[in-house]
């Protein structure tokens, strides 16, 4: 054990946390497979199972694979993998997959494995980091708005409206993480207002067009007002169908729930094991085994804190928080989803949803912390030189 | 722009500091949701998810006395066909495959049913009747036909199951067998005997509690009902579907010649009371008949001359006549107050004993009997007929008997021509089945016994109860007066003079009484004027088996309506059948046939064969046949020249056998 345990390096507690919920994940992911063998009619119980646990241990070999890329290497591969990412997203896009005519183009076939891969996932962990490459950049300058308008915003724009006709909650977390990143990074306040108000009249025109000529090109704005309508109509509606088998899930788990595997509403709630695990979770393990998931939560928020505090980089801390935060965020919307603080989105609940992206973008994410949580090999006051950095010459020309 | 670590530190605090207020709202609207708004929520859970299923019993077996089937309950099949679910290039490869067998299993041809599949499929229809009330094997075949057989999805199956009661007999004793039937107000009409002993048919209703798992799937909670169903009890009925079936068809054909408006014949068997038989036909506007009402225990009507028996039993009882009291028939007319009796026959019959004015059926005889016997206290007339439970109900099971009406002196309608009217069978009412029970009681030596359609409740093999027969009165006169009316009702077919003498075969001793009672005579209006001729006796006259009576309401008057012409033939034929049906036992006896020479012979045959021998026998005088198998079995080849006995051999007797191959016998 010792051995296997030397290898793993970085924050301690992390490294428990998720191994804990991706050990439990197993139990509402095996649950809810019952609804999709025996309702839905999809494949076995155990096949389930067994690509859940086969995603897990892809996962783990990812964090384990980029824990141990040193923490500066990771600006130069933001600059490399930033085009690809736009190219991997306007390919995404053109290939036009509609749900009910709704633009539902999130995914891309991976070719052998046979697995779909959610192009926006892995983009917003790429945006990340390259913002933080970015702010750590002109982190001594005097920056002016119009200076920051290209080697910023524009590609912070290229990505976030390339993942908005499909997925509009994924585009308005990115943009709220960039948002903050650049608040942590020290970016001027007041040009932060006008990029906020540039996105609302964005988005405004976007719905707007969308609206006044709908057969221009596949989007789902239909589908995000209605949702939103819904969240603020207090009423039992037709569109509350999928909340109102949330909270009945939540409401008859009680304090200890049902019991692990007896849950009613899973065969009522679609996507029971992705978009509305946590209130799975809760009729099968009641308050405790809900309130429990989100201690690990917020503990795991807890460590990305202490890791931000303790990396001696600018670059590190901004890293930690830009790539670690979106993890804790995304679990708070799903949560709040489950139990109607927020209108109905496609937010996974990160490490215990099924999902391959989900759960391979998480263990990037937590990589990255992990490698940002190492203990230097030598330090000197800001900057690591010790270590070799090829992708050095390439971060500086940017 | 001058970024700190610290600076960097104080923001990342603030933005932490963030999510954890909106980890905190969370908990706060999870718990609210748990406490504050949980019941409701718990209740729609239970209301959305979980629903008490109703498990329906099976209903028992209603059997006839020898076993045969009366009613059953049977799952029947309605097919139908979604033409939307199944895919297009499924539809066209299945749509003729799928019409021929269609066509093969149903015998409409294979292009009515291509076209109504297809027409189907154009109109989009999701529920085209294919084929109706299928029963279990046909539905099977159905289930296994192209395009069928992928499925309700996939194919388009629809299959609708329910279970209706079934007569494997048919509309014979319909009514009888009845029937139980609940209406969307949850009110129930029981009719005859399902109705009856719906108690023991029904069975019980079990409970199970289901989990809803998806859009009309539901998933059972636990390992057990909740109640358990309990299917119901199988009923063995005293019908006799031999009797029921002659029944049915004498009076059938009877009512069908006479025009009649309707009839019943019951059967009954002396010695238990036990109802073998139950028809009811009543007529349709189109003249035919089926089983409409249970006239039989339902329908109370003054009976007519048949009810002279229980005035004379009643008169012989209290000592008013004898049988061979002189009584004057009054020329046929004879005035009582301002009413006139009149006998059938005009000028009536002149001064006759009781014996005969019984045997002819005098109603002037009768009714001065009575009214002369009694008008000093005609309560005890009454009080007589009472003493025989006339005025009670039998208590049959069977729903809507009907109820007797014999009137005490000093009642509403009672008058000084009561007892002369009652005598003769007016001013009471009985159903024929309380007429057929007094009968009966005559027939039976005086003990009356209560009509039984019921022989015992069984679970499967188990005997759950068993009915025996019930008395209600054992002895509802003494037995001389039962013996001087036996006679009586004999010597009504047996005797020339007897109104029902048509009747009297050689084979047969019928005895029985014959009724033809006026009905609607109120208004005087001779179109109104409508008969009920009834028929009621048993047989065989000596010992008797069978009580039967014979009720045909408003016969075609330009036909006939005496009740020895309507309702008698039917008496008859009945009897004559069940008779005829009964096995005749009678021994031959005894005997041997003697032929000593064939014995003989045999003897001498069998003898020589069991001899293990040496030497040739001497055969002179043996028929051949029997040679020429004793000389086979020693192995020698044997030739046979002519017929008979064996006169001469070719090899003398005695000759050692080994020297012998061949020997000709010459028969004569």
């Amino acid at each position: 054990m010792r051995n296997i345990f030397r290898h793993l390096e970085g924050d301690k507690a992390i490294w428990a946390v998720t191994a804990l919920l991706a050990l439990f994940s197993f139990l509402p992911v095996y649950s809810a497979s019952s609804n999709l063998v025996y309702v839905v009619g999809n494949g076995t119980t155990m096949g389930h199972l067994f690509k859940h646990a086969l995603l897990l241990l892809l996962g783990f070999g990812i964090i384990y694979g980029i824990h141990r890329i040193p923490t500066h290497f990771f600006k130069g591969l933001s600059l490399i993998a930033l085009p690809v990412t736009i190219l991997l997203l306007i390919y995404t896009l053109a290939q036009g997959n509609t749900i009910e005519g709704a633009n539902a183009s999130r995914w891309i076939q991976l070719p052998l494995v046979g697995f779909t891969f959610q192009t926006s996932n892995l983009a917003a962990v790429v945006l990340m980091i390259y913002v933080a490459r970015y702010l750590t950049k002109i982190r001594e300058q005097e920056i002016k708005f119009t200076q920051s308008l290209l080697p910023l915003w524009l590609p912070v724009f290229i990505v976030i409206m390339l993942i908005l006709p499909a997925n509009f909650s994924t585009a308005a977390i990115l943009f709220a993480m960039v948002l903050v990143l650049c608040f942590l990074g020290g970016y001027p306040m007041k040009y932060l207002m006008g990029i906020i108000g540039a996105g609302v009249v964005f988005l405004t025109l976007f719905v707007l067009l969308a609206k006044a000529a709908p057969g221009l090109f596949p989007n789902r704005v239909d589908t995000w007002i209605s949702r939103v309508e819904n969240f603020w109509d207090g009423g039992d509606t037709e569109g509350d169908y999928q909340i109102e088998k949330a909270k009945i899930a939540i409401a008859s788990g009680g304090l200890l729930g049902n019991g692990a595997g007896k849950s009613v509403m899973k065969n009522f709630l679609p996507q029971s094991s992705s978009d509305f695990i946590y209130a799975i979770i809760i009729e099968e393990y009641g308050m405790v085994g809900g309130l429990s998931l989100m201690f690990f939560y917020m503990l795991l928020l807890f460590r990305i804190v202490v890791v931000a505090n303790a990396n001696p980089t600018i670059f590190g801390k901004l890293l930690v928080v830009g790539v670690g935060l979106p993890i804790v965020f995304q679990a708070l919307i799903n949560m709040a989803v489950a139990v109607e603080l927020f209108p109905v989105t496609g937010q996974t609940l990160p490490l215990i949803s099924s999902g391959g992206t989900s759960i391979w973008m998480t263990c990037l994410a937590i990589g990255i912390v992990l490698s940002a949580s190492r203990k230097p090999l030598v330090e000197s006051d800001g900057e690591r030189i010790d270590e070799e950095n090829p992708l050095e010459i390439l971060s500086g020309q940017l | 722009m001058a970024v700190t670590p610290s600076h960097i530190l104080r923001r990342l605090y603030l933005v932490a500091g963030g999510l954890f207020l909106f980890a905190g709202a969370v908990v706060f609207k999870l718990v609210n949701l748990q406490a504050a708004q949980g019941e409701k929520y718990r209740d729609l859970a239970m209301q959305r998810t979980e629903k008490l299923f109703t498990i329906a019993p099976n209903r028992g077996n209603l059997y006839s006395d020898d076993g045969s089937l009366l009613a059953t309950s049977v799952s029947k099949y309605t097919i139908r066909f979604d033409a939307v679910t199944v895919k297009e290039e499924t539809f066209r490869a299945t749509v003729q495959p799928l019409a021929k067998a269609l066509a093969a299993q149903f015998g409409k041809p294979a292009d009515y049913y291509e076209k109504l599949l297809k027409k189907a499929r154009t109109n989009k229809n999701r529920y085209a009747l294919i084929a109706r009330d299928l029963d279990y094997s046909d539905f099977l075949a159905v289930r296994e036909f192209p395009l069928f057989e992928l499925g309700p999805y996939k194919g388009g199956l629809i299959i609708e199951q329910r279970t209706v009661r079934e007569h494997p007999l048919g509309k014979i004793a319909e009514r009888s067998v009845g029937y139980e039937r609940y209406d969307d107000n949850g009110y129930v009409t029981r009719v005859g005997l399902e109705g009856a002993f719906g108690d023991y048919l029904r069975g019980k209703e079990g409970k199970r509690l289901k989990q809803k798992i998806a859009k009309g799937q539901w998933k059972p909670i636990g390992l057990d009902n909740i109640i358990e169903p309990k299917d119901g009890y199988d009923v063995v009925s005293t019908i006799d579907i031999n009797i029921q079936d002659i029944a049915h068809h004498a009076l059938l054909r009877q009512l069908e010649h006479y025009k009649a408006e309707h009839g019943t014949v019951i059967v009954m068997e002396t010695a238990t009371g036990a109802i073998k038989a139950i028809s009811n036909l009543g007529r349709t506007e189109e003249g035919t008949y089926y089983e409409r009402l249970n006239y039989a225990i339902g329908e109370s009507h003054e009976p007519g001359s048949t009810f002279k028996l229980m005035s004379l039993v009643a008169a012989l009882e209290d000592g008013v006549v004898d049988t061979s009291t002189v009584i004057d028939t009054e020329r046929g007319y004879w005035r009582l107050y301002d009413r006139v009796v009149r006998d059938s026959k005009h000028g009536g019959y002149g001064e006759i004993t009781v014996s005969k004015a019984f045997e002819v059926s005098s109603n002037t005889a009768f009714a001065k009997i009575i009214h002369n016997g009694y008008k000093e206290k005609p309560q005890n007339f009454v009080n007589r007929l009472m003493e025989m439970r006339l005025h009670e109900p039998l208590g049959m099971p069977i729903k809507g008997e009907g109820v007797p009406v014999i009137r005490n002196p000093g009642d509403k309608g009672w008058s000084g021509i009561s007892l002369a009217w009652m005598s003769h069978g007016y001013e009471v009412s009985m159903t024929p089945l309380q007429t057929l029970a007094f009968y009966n009681a005559i027939a039976n030596g005086g003990e009356l016994l209560r009509p039984r359609l019921i022989r015992e409740v069984r679970e499967w093999d188990r005997t759950v109860e068993k009915f025996d027969k019930e008395v209600l009165h054992p002895q509802i006169c003494s037995p001389e007066t039962v013996g001087k009316v036996q006679e009586l009702l004999r010597k009504v077919v047996s005797e020339k003079h007897g109104t029902g003498h048509k009747l009297d075969t050689p084979f047969l001793s019928l005895a029985g009484k014959t009724g033809t009672a006026q009905k609607n005579y109120v208004g005087k209006d001779p179109e109104k004027l409508a008969y009920i001729s009834t028929f009621a006796g048993y047989f065989p006259a000596e010992e008797p088996l069978y009580s039967c009576i014979v009720v045909v309401h408003e016969p075609d008057k330009s036909v006939g309506y005496y009740g020895a012409d309507v309702s008698g033939p039917v008496f008859q034929s009945v009897a004559q059948k069940i008779l005829a049906n009964r096995p005749i036992e009678s021994h031959l006896p005894e005997f041997t046939l003697e032929k000593p020479d064939l014995d003989e012979a045999y003897e001498g045959y069998y003898s020589l064969a069991q001899e293990k021998m040496q030497t040739l026998p001497d055969l002179r005088g043996m028929s051949g046949m029997d040679a020429v198998s004793l000389l086979e079995n020693l192995g020698l080849e044997v030739e046979v020249r002519g017929n008979g006995k064996v006169k001469r051999q070719s090899v003398s007797k005695g000759t050692d056998i080994s020297q012998v191959k061949r020997v000709i016998l010459e028969l004569s």
